[in-house]
């Protein structure tokens, strides 16, 4: 008999990597089919997914080889990354692993729901090209449905929380009130989204939406009332704009010091504030070199900013705990009682079959039709008490408190 | 009476102190009841260096702001009182700490040295607590303006430096922090302009009074002038941005402070002691 397979999650995140290497393994949107498609190509790997936000770039693999398959992503997926900034979680750790990400508590602002959808989208494109199977699948769907949980049942999900709301909280510490201010807003996806919904919300005087195909720049500017432009306008906006916030998916830097108008910038009241949601960054860092009226910022600046979000958010992530050993424990009692399937397939036939000779044993030819109707229900109902007690049994395998034990003692590798 | 005077005397410079703790208390740990417990205190305190003016002037039958060091309470007293309707304008008393904490300090002075007795040979005609008074309300507002210029900066070097500890969650954003200052120069300037005039015309009448334009004292008050002018309209000059205007208050604060303790303070008042 073939031995199941198991999980195997490697990949690097905000906790081991700064934004400088984690910019050299993100899997752009493009990129991605070529990607899972070169998992699906290594030896063992049964099924494969591949999560790439801001945050992280993650491999998880469904394989019976687990040991080679991991150094085989690696080597794929994170060449020459230094090891400690590369993780790797075998079975129930990566089951750990992949609710904590689908929850928030492992995103750089902890409790933010983006990574939700970032999962939704990564499990869509892995079952368009054929690599998600019935483990990635059901697995896929727990996380989501604990994701929503943690967030529903615990202080998590107070707040509209994340990295686009932190970047303009920062902003908002430089430049005060909005109501005076422009923003330009250099990428039109949903991150770029995010922050003009913020600052719209803050009561922006202007705002631009910048992007390399001006059509998609126009989209997103008229949902705001905001104005559109292409990359080719960036120095013109950036010289009357206060708040630069670049959020642009998979391309190398956008924002070039040459953009900026270094007299410009001596003539300004406040400093310009320049975020860099990006990953890979996309405004040059050469740009902090233009003197003391620039602050920019990228995603690992604003990590320190969270670190106080995280103290509060403490007590909200305990609160999580007894919900993700949950979802875990039912997630392995199903997969447990799943690879009972070909035994269970049997035993409702086998089960008829007894059922039918006993009947013919006591009543033979004579038997009245409710005879045939109790001996149908009594086969039934122990037939049915047999799987519920199978299915006890499947989660008995592992219970919940030796699972939460296991749980904690992950948390302290973390 | 005199008793109650040399009490909160002694009591101010305490309460200030307080005032001060309990801001850098709430500026820690964002309690909500020290919030209300701080400006409760603050409005208290404001409230009884006011009564020991009133006190001071009522035990000794004149006028209670006479001479170097009740002067320099009275600017304490009228910074204090200056920045508390701008933080409450603004609703923001997050550079409360640091005012309240340079208010007790300067109070600790003025009662150690400020005697309960008011100077027999002070002037006392109504253009003279004029000029007084606005130059007081100058000094209030230029020292508020001056520690706002210092808060932007410490904001901003935070910000710079990319750490973003208490100062960077407590203290006023550098937008407002900015517009406290130049609204509190502002005061001041309007409050030197009319002092100085005062003085001036002053001078013109006779009275004892005389005026050498030439006289350090009188240039350095213009200079001063001059100073907090372009601070206080330094928006609206190019290149005189916030990052520049805070340094020149802050600048303007300490050399403030020096002369008003180190030189101004312990020898003369225009010759009044």
């Amino acid at each position: 008999m073939q031995a199941a397979p198991t999980l195997v999650l490697v990949g690097l995140s905000h906790r081991t990597a700064p934004v400088a290497v984690r910019e050299r393994y993100v899997v752009a949107a493009a990129d991605l089919p070529g990607a899972l498609c070169a998992l699906r190509g290594i030896e063992g790997v049964e099924e494969a997914l591949v999560l790439s936000t801001c945050n992280r770039t993650e491999a998880l693999v469904a394989t019976t080889r687990p040991e080679s398959v991991a150094t085989a992503v690696r080597t794929q997926l994170f060449r020459n990354a230094a090891a400690g900034e590369v993780y790797e979680w075998h079975g129930a750790q990566a089951l750990f692993h992949l609710l904590r990400v689908a929850s928030g508590l492992d995103s750089l602002v902890v409790g933010e729901s983006e990574v939700l959808g970032q999962l939704k989208r990564a499990a869509d494109v892995a079952r368009e090209h054929g690599a998600l199977g019935a483990l990635l699948e059901s697995l896929v769907a727990r996380a989501l449905h604990a994701g929503k949980r943690v967030r529903a049942e615990t202080d998590l999900g107070q707040g509209t929380l994340s990295v686009a709301r932190v970047g303009v909280d920062v902003a908002r510490r430089a430049l005060g009130h909005f109501a005076n201010k422009r923003a330009l807003v250099v990428g039109a996806g949903e991150t770029g989204v995010l922050v003009a919904r913020h600052l719209k919300g803050l009561g922006v005087q202007s705002l631009c939406f910048a992007n390399r195909t001006a059509q998609r720049a126009r989209e997103a500017a008229e949902e705001f009332g905001a104005e559109a432009c292409g990359l080719d306008e960036l120095r013109a906006r950036i010289v009357s704009c206060d708040l630069l916030v670049a959020c642009v998916e998979g391309q190398s830097a956008v924002v070039e010091r040459a953009h900026f108008d270094a007299r410009a910038l001596q003539r300004r009241d406040l400093p310009l504030v320049v975020l860099d949601l990006s990953v890979p960054r996309a405004v040059e860092s050469a740009v902090v070199e233009l003197g003391g009226n620039v602050l920019l910022y990228d995603l690992d600046d604003l990590s320190r900013v969270v670190a106080e979000n995280l103290r509060d958010r403490s007590a909200a992530a305990d609160a999580a705990t007894p919900i993700l050993v949950h979802e875990a424990h039912e997630f392995l009692g199903r997969r447990a009682y799943q690879q009972l399937a070909p035994v269970l397939g049997g035993l409702k036939g086998e089960f008829e079959a007894l059922r039918d000779a006993t009947l013919d044993h006591v009543a033979g030819a004579q038997a009245t039709p409710r005879e045939v109707e109790l001996a149908h229900e009594l086969s039934k109902r122990l037939l049915h008490a047999t799987l519920e007690r199978l299915k006890d049994g499947a989660k008995r395998l592992r219970p919940e408190e030796a699972l939460e034990h296991e749980y904690r003692r992950f948390l302290e590798r973390l | 009476m005199r008793e109650s005077v040399q009490l909160l005397q002694v009591a101010l410079p305490v309460l200030y102190a307080l005032g001060a703790a309990l801001y850098g208390f709430a500026f820690a740990s964002s309690d909500a009841r020290v919030a209300k417990l701080r400006r409760a205190l603050v409005v208290a305190v404001v409230l009884l260096h006011g009564a020991w003016f009133a006190l001071r002037g009522a035990s000794t039958g004149d006028t209670p702001v006479v001479g170097p060091w009740p002067t320099v309470s009275a600017v304490v007293y009228s910074a204090v009182l200056f920045w508390l309707l701008v933080a409450r304008e603004e609703r923001n008393a997050g550079s409360g700490g640091v005012v309240l904490g340079v208010a007790a300090m300067f109070q600790l002075l003025a009662s150690g040295l400020a005697p309960v007795e008011v100077a027999p040979d002070a002037p006392r005609s109504a253009l003279s607590i004029v000029h007084g008074a606005t130059s007081v309300v100058a000094a209030a507002g230029l020292a508020v303006s001056g520690l706002h210029g210092a808060l932007w900066l410490m904001l901003y070097r935070e910000m710079r430096g990319r750490r973003f500890g208490a100062t960077f969650g407590q203290l006023p954003d550098l937008e407002t922090c900015a517009r406290m200052m130049r609204r509190a120069a502002l005061f001041g300037f309007l409050g030197l302009t009319i002092g100085l005039n005062v003085g001036i015309a002053m001078a013109h009448m006779g009275g004892g009074w005389r005026i050498d334009y030439a006289s350090p004292e009188v240039l350095g008050s213009l200079l001063v002038w001059l100073y907090f002018g372009a601070i206080a309209f330094s928006a609206r000059i190019p290149g005189f941005g916030s990052r520049r205007a805070a340094i020149a208050a802050a600048a303007g604060f300490v050399a403030l402070a020096a002369s008003l303790l180190l030189v101004f303070a312990p020898w003369s008042m225009h010759g009044a002691r």
